[in-house]
């Protein structure tokens, strides 16, 4: 009570700021959001067969380019004895950075009591689920012999082998595996009163089933209520430091080596920034594209691009600070190899990317001081999918400027991408839009409970 | 329960009432019975009925034989397992190996399982059967016969086999117009007529380098490739190992290009080719000589001045040489000063009998033949299509003679162009005798029988004679009878085939009248480049040229692999705006040719080089159409140096494969490979930086109840000639990737020579696995692939690998190798995934599949071997027991692996040298194998002297 009295009244979690007129009632929020997938002669797919299509084209690519590195080796890339990570490794970690934001938005800003996260948690959270699991893939991919992944898990063996506790591989394994399971746990609890609202609203027989049998019997007791909202909460407790963790121990597999650029401390909060930045970029991304395929301008509106612009605004100074952070402490630390790892940064093989890459992450989304373009649906846009592309390089340039650049110069060499480093790459976006789009299909695509609820503070007194 | 009883009951019985169920049973037994016997092989196998003598499963076998290179022989010891020779190793009682041995030794089992060795006879296109190549040969050999031989020629490389000279002289005898021409492409024409011009006669000066205290070299690289270089490597370390400055061996040297004498010297200077007589003439007249000055820059100046002031002050122990390169007059005047110095040289007879300089009997043979004098040809173990020199026309020649017959272990260039083409033995598959450049005569034993349908040059000088077919056995045993009696000719060729040498085969020194003073004027700089030929430290003279391991040999300098390039000097580089991989056009008269560059700080300004040996036609599935031939280009009158050539940019750009990319370095290199004066060791000034020492550490210490192994280098004795690298190669079975993925940055080299310049001075640093105490490969890897053994070693566990490479990601040392391709299994460049080319693996170290990561192992397969041997003794093991493949190959031993548990141990004593440090020590990673700094020992009053 006293922290409302303290916000000043427009800055306060309201329908008003979050939703436009037409969407401010409650039946108006399920129209809204269920028409698309129970009323099919009222609405048409056509951009989403489109998409479906090239998806499943880059899709292929990608499966592709996995079966043929089975086939013949990951020699078919364009790692070497001396860069022997490449775009796998950087696909990984960008993937799984951009997983951040589903559990961040739906986690913190949970926690945190902004209730306009309610209408972008949802596919927030699907986008998280599906760039995590594309994310999972690649650390198998990239085996050398990728049909033994499993000795990575403890299961028992005549052997008696156990994995290596020290490896931060193994931390990773069982940080993107909690992960994985919790965003599923978590997207699933979430979408249980929605899967009954669209059970409720079937007109016909087969979704009623379908969704009926998602709700678990949801039938929106008071008691029901309680329960999940305890749940949600205590999930949400999890979510917090799970995100945390999983992207700390992503630093620490590059943070716990002895390599230039890679042994910092800075490391694990850097790659957390990091994958809130991706990530919170792919969401913004994602919004614009289902606030115009499902014309959500009245739940999707432009204060939140404001808000969510805002945060990237931060993120940026972050990765900012961090950069030079970096750079501060190879100077000040002294050491040959570092000095000569940031001097080969600005200057070396990859310097015209490593300038793209600062471009990207610090110096264009400084656009956001901007309100006029924080509200500006295409300039966030577009301004999102540069800070992606940013944010990729950055990933593929960690890898590349320390492994080619290290400790014995008669060993540097520098990395030459392949054309199957390029379609695993693409192909991945293309099965992740693949997944989204069959998503956006199926399963309600903003959480109407969670909207309803925001809506209807509005209207009580 | 009544019924069952009842079933079996009648099955007993057999009743013909079977039931459903006992008839299930029955099928069921079958199957059972089916599955459960034993199956066919799926090939034929047959066992040993009678074990071969001394062969026991899984020991290996060792025998003294010799190698040819060029002709001579170099002492080795062969491993033989179950049958199959699969690695060469130095025999210690040889001159020539001394114990160690050089890439082409290392190399010649891989070659010895050639998929691409020549099987049969050839001719009409067609594969043919050696008597229908007799019966050809037959009408036209006693016609020839009936004429005292006359039109009939032989043409072979060097040779200086007792018993095939002994052939070739009864040949001779019943046919004494037959003609014999010899011609080696490495020739060494200038240097024999050097001791014609000099002393009067033919003869070889063998230089003492261990009674040497100060060297100078004139374009003359004795460490250099070639079948000397094993010996005198050994004596320029040994002598230079001294750390006392007046007791340690000074080098001087003055090239054109680059060489590893140059790169060891202690003062190297760079000089166009033709201007290394003025630099002659300059020291000749610092002893008094009266010849006319040569003008020479100032720079050269300095140098000629300090190395004479230096020889002069250790008359009786300063050495003057000359090289190949370098024209008869300058090598009589290295002579004359030799003489003036009283210089530790001794002289003998030559060891390659024939009189005739190579050049010319190439071009007899070509007048022979244009004569009309040759009717029947026999090119024995020779290649004159590829390698003769272009202006002789020896292609024409061969073509015009009507009956032209090849023998050699290839279809070569010159098999393509002969009536028949024959097969020969490979060095390991017969009988045979080879002398030493210093004469010593070895026994060639055959470890294998031939693999193919192939004869021995003597069984092919015996058919030329039309003997009755003795086994050459015999006609070995026959030409070494007079060295014996007859009552001790069973143990002394017992001795002779365990010792590997036959005993005091060596010539006797001679006396050679005084040397005359040439009458010798000094030259001016030629105008225009001059372009300067070498043998190829990888390939030699490209006789070798189909085997991967020598083709993916980094070469020393450029770690340029597959292929060659043409070497330009920065400055011309700079002048002609010519960058790394830009194809030249080179002109010279008439001739062109398209090269690419590769830019060499060092070289003399106007000079380019080249090496020979690549540009095969014919080689094989290796070694055909790699690099370029410039065997063209040479002339017999000047075979190593072209005048007045011309250079344009072709325009295009072509890709130089390279294992190590060359950087411009911020002082790392001082930091990696310290260099330090003997002076400064001697005074105590110096002591190699150890930045930190070892920083402190929370992990317990190793185990100390056991043998830790440490490898120590000595980086001052390194010369970088690659011999550790090809061995470790042989020892290990690591395959070769070939170019396509060199290009990708691939390579599989366990052992590789890093290469740094510090001061405009390359050194090189032997680089395998520091095996770190503290090993961040080891934390890293999640299936703990790569672990710690108690003795110290970092092991990788190949079938535990997942390969995530995170270990050589956090290697800082990048010393490990992955798999990308199944390279040895399933992947294999070329045609060497063939049956018969996995007949070289050593069956003690396993053979490495798709997606593992590898490294140096410290050839823990030798430390089992030593282990077992101990504990069946009930011993520990022995200081010295275990020598790894590196070391042993090191022609300077400048690799020692030992025990540091043992208090009084060489590598304890090696590691508390002053000179002693680990590399990148400060990163905490405590490596068990060290170096000792490079050292080097200058002329304290270089450039201070009087010019």
């Amino acid at each position: 009570m006293t922290m409302a009295l303290t916000i000043p009244a427009e800055r306060t979690a309201g329908p008003e700021r979050w939703t436009l007129p037409e969407a401010r009632s409650l039946e108006a929020v399920n129209a809204i959001v269920a028409a698309p997938l129970l009323e099919r002669s009222s609405w048409s797919w056509r951009a989403w067969w489109i998409g479906l299509c090239v998806s499943l084209a880059a899709t292929m690519a990608f499966l592709v380019t996995v079966f043929l590195v089975f086939d013949r080796g990951i020699g078919i890339w364009g790692v070497n004895s001396t860069v022997v990570w490449g775009f796998a490794i950087a696909d990984y970690v960008w993937w799984i950075g951009i997983g951040n934001a589903g559990t961040l938005i739906s986690s913190m800003l949970l926690l945190m009591r902004q209730s306009w996260r309610a209408s972008t948690n949802r596919f927030a959270e699907a986008m998280t689920l599906f760039a995590a699991t594309i994310a999972g893939i690649f650390p198998i991919v990239h085996l050398g012999r990728p049909i033994y992944f499993y000795w990575l898990t403890p299961y028992p063996n005549t052997m008696h082998l156990w994995p290596q506790w020290r490896s931060a591989l193994i931390w990773d394994f069982w940080a993107i595996l909690s992960y994985i399971l919790f965003s599923i746990l978590f997207w699933y609890v979430g979408l249980i009163p929605d899967f009954a609202t669209m059970r409720d609203r079937a007109q016909t027989r087969a979704p009623a089933i379908f969704y009926g049998a998602l709700a678990l019997g949801w039938c929106g007791s008071s008691r029901q209520w309680h329960v999940y909202e305890k749940l949600h909460l205590a999930l949400a407790c999890l979510g917090v430091p799970l995100v945390v963790s999983l992207h700390s121990v992503v630093g620490m597999d590059f943070a716990a080596s002895l390599m230039p650029g890679w042994q910092e401390t800075i490391f694990p909060p850097y790659f957390v920034v990091g994958a809130m930045y991706s990530g919170f970029a792919m969401v913004l991304c994602l919004a614009a594209l289902v606030r115009w395929g499902f014309r959500m301008q009245g739940l999707i509106t432009t204060a939140h691009f404001d808000v969510m612009a805002k945060v990237m605004l931060a993120a940026s100074i972050i990765m900012g600070l961090s950069y030079a952070t970096e750079w501060f402490n190879a100077w000040y630390g002294g050491q040959h190899a570092d000095r000569s790892l940031v001097a080969f940064e600005f200057a070396g093989h990859y310097a015209p990317m490593f300038w793209a890459l600062l471009l990207c992450n610090v110096v264009i989304p400084q656009a956001f001081w901007s309100s006029a373009i924080r509200s500006n649906v295409i300039a966030v846009f577009v301004i999102s999918v540069i800070i992606n592309i940013g944010m990729w390089l950055e990933r593929i340039l960690i890898i590349w400027n320390t492994l080619s650049h290290d400790y014995l110069p008669s060993a540097w060499r520098m990395f030459l991408p392949t054309v199957w480093d390029w379609l695993l790459t693409f192909g991945s976006l293309g099965l992740f839009a693949l997944m989204f789009l069959l998503f956006v299909r199926i399963i309600p695509v903003v959480s109407m409970h969670e909207v309803r609820k925001l809506v209807a503070e509005g209207q009580s007194p | 329960m009544k019924a069952t009883r009842t079933t079996r009951h009648s099955l007993h019985g057999l009743d013909p009432a079977l039931d459903r169920r006992a008839a299930l049973k029955l099928f069921m037994t079958g199957v059972a019975a089916t599955l459960a016997s034993c199956g066919r092989p799926p090939e034929e196998v047959v066992p040993y009925v009678q074990m071969p003598e001394r062969e026991t499963p899984g020991l290996p076998l060792l025998f003294a034989s010799a190698l040819p290179l060029a002709g001579y022989g170099r002492g080795v010891i062969v491993t033989s397992v179950e049958g199959r020779p699969i690695k060469i190793e130095g025999n210690p009682r040889h001159p020539a190996s001394l114990g160690s041995t050089d890439v082409y030794g290392e190399a010649t089992v891989l070659s010895l399982y050639d998929p691409d060795r020549s099987k049969a006879p050839y001719s009409d296109n067609r594969t043919q059967s050696w008597s229908a190549f007799e019966a050809a040969l037959r009408p036209r050999l006693d016609r020839h016969r009936a004429k005292q031989g006359e039109g009939l020629a032989v043409l072979t490389g060097r040779i200086t086999s007792p018993s095939m000279l002994a052939q070739f002289e009864s040949l001779k005898r019943s046919m004494p117009q037959m003609k014999r021409y010899r011609y080696e492409p490495i020739d060494d024409d200038a240097i024999r007529n050097g001791t014609k011009l000099a002393f009067g006669r033919l003869a070889t000066a063998l230089p003492r380098f261990t009674d040497a205290r100060i060297v100078l070299t004139l374009d003359a690289d004795p460490i250099g490739a070639g079948p000397e270089q094993i010996r005198y490597a050994r004596q320029i370390a040994d002598a230079r190992r001294a750390q006392v400055p007046t007791n340690s061996l000074r080098l001087y040297s003055a090239e054109p290009d680059w060489s590893l004498t140059g790169a060891l010297a202690d003062h190297r200077v760079a000089l166009r080719p033709e201007l290394i007589r003025n630099l002659a003439i300059e020291v000749a007249r610092g002893l008094g000589a009266p010849l006319e000055q040569a003008t020479l820059p100032d720079e050269i100046r300095r140098f000629a001045a300090a190395a004479t002031a230096d020889i002069q002050a250790r008359r009786g122990a300063a050495l003057v040489m000359a090289g190949p390169r370098q024209p008869a007059e300058v090598h009589a005047l290295c002579h004359w000063i030799d003489a003036q110095l009283q210089a530790p040289v001794d002289f003998i007879a030559s060891v390659d009998p024939d009189a005739k300089s190579h050049n010319e009997s190439l071009r007899t043979f070509v007048s022979d033949v244009r004569g009309g004098h040759v009717e029947t040809l026999i090119i024995l173990d020779a290649n004159p299509l590829y390698n003769a020199p272009g202006s002789l026309g020896v292609g024409e020649a061969i073509r015009a003679v009507p009956f032209r017959a090849h023998f050699g272990g290839f279809r070569d260039e010159t098999a393509r162009h002969c009536t028949w083409h024959l097969p020969l033995t490979h060095a390991l598959e017969h009988w045979s005798d080879i002398r030493a450049f210093d004469g010593t005569a070895s026994i060639i034993q055959p470890l294998i029988l031939p693999l193919y349908d192939s004869r021995d040059p003597h069984q092919i000088l015996a058919m030329l004679e039309a003997e009755a077919r003795s086994p050459t056995l015999d006609i070995i045993r026959n030409q070494w009878k007079s060295a014996v009696s007859e009552k001790g000719l069973a143990d002394w060729w017992r001795q002779t085939l365990h010792d590997g040498v036959v005993a005091n085969s060596a010539f006797e020194k001679i006396s050679l009248p005084t040397a005359g003073l040439p009458s010798l004027a000094p030259v001016t700089a030629a105008e225009g480049f001059t372009l300067a030929l070498a043998s190829d430290p990888a390939v030699f003279d490209g006789g070798m040229a189909n085997n991967a391991w020598l083709q993916e040999c980094p070469k020393p300098f450029t770690s340029q692999v597959w292929g060659n390039a043409l070497h330009v000097a920065e400055s011309d580089a700079r002048a002609l705006g010519v960058r790394d991989g830009d194809v030249l056009q080179l002109r010279h008269g008439e001739a062109t040719l398209e090269m690419p560059a590769l830019i060499s700080k060092g070289q003399a300004a106007g000079v380019l080089s080249t090496t020979l040996g690549y540009g095969r036609t014919d080689a094989g599935t290796i070694g055909t159409g790699i690099g370029v031939d410039v065997y063209p280009w040479r002339n017999a009158d000047s075979p190593w140096l072209i005048d007045h050539v011309t250079i344009t940019r072709a325009g295009h750009r072509a890709e130089l494969l390279q294992t190590q990319h060359f950087f411009d370095l911020e002082g790392e290199a001082e930091q990696l490979q310290p260099r330090l004066t003997l002076a400064d060791l001697v005074g105590g000034k110096f002591q190699v930086e150890r930045p930190g020492g070892n920083p402190p550490t929370l992990y317990p210490p190793s185990h100390d109840d056991t043998y830790k192994w440490a490898m120590s280098i000595d980086a001052s004795a390194c010369i970088g000639c690659n011999a550790c690298v090809v061995a470790c190669q042989a020892e290990n079975n690591i395959p070769v990737v070939g170019p396509d993925e060199i290009a990708m940055g691939r390579d599989m080299h366990w052992m590789r020579i890093d290469h740094y310049v510090v001061d405009a001075r390359p050194g090189f640093s032997p680089t395998p696995c520091m095996h770190c105490e503290h090993a961040p490969c080891e934390p890293v890897c999640p299936v703990a692939a790569s672990i710690h053994d108690s003795e110290g070693l970092n092991v990788q566990v190949y079938n535990r690998c997942v390969g995530t490479r995170f270990c050589e990601s956090n290697c800082p040392y990048k010393v490990r190798r992955f798999n990308f391709a199944g390279y040895a299994d399933g992947q294999e460049y070329g045609n060497l995934g063939e049956d018969i080319a996995k007949a070289v693996f050593n069956p003690n170290v396993s053979v490495r599949g798709r997606g593992v990561m590898e490294k140096c192992t410290y050839c823990v397969q030798r430390i089992s071997v030593a282990r077992r041997a101990a504990e069946r003794e009930g011993r520990v093991i022995r200081e010295g027991e275990v020598v790894t493949a590196c070391q042993a190959a090191c022609p300077t031993q400048a690799i020692h692996f030992g025990d540091m548990s043992d208090p009084h141990s060489r590598i304890n004593a090696l590691r508390a040298d002053p000179r002693s440090y680990s590399l990148l020590g400060e990163l905490g990673t405590r490596p068990r194998t060290t170096y000792l700094a490079r050292l080097q020992n200058p002329n304290p009053d270089y450039g201070k002297a009087r010019t």
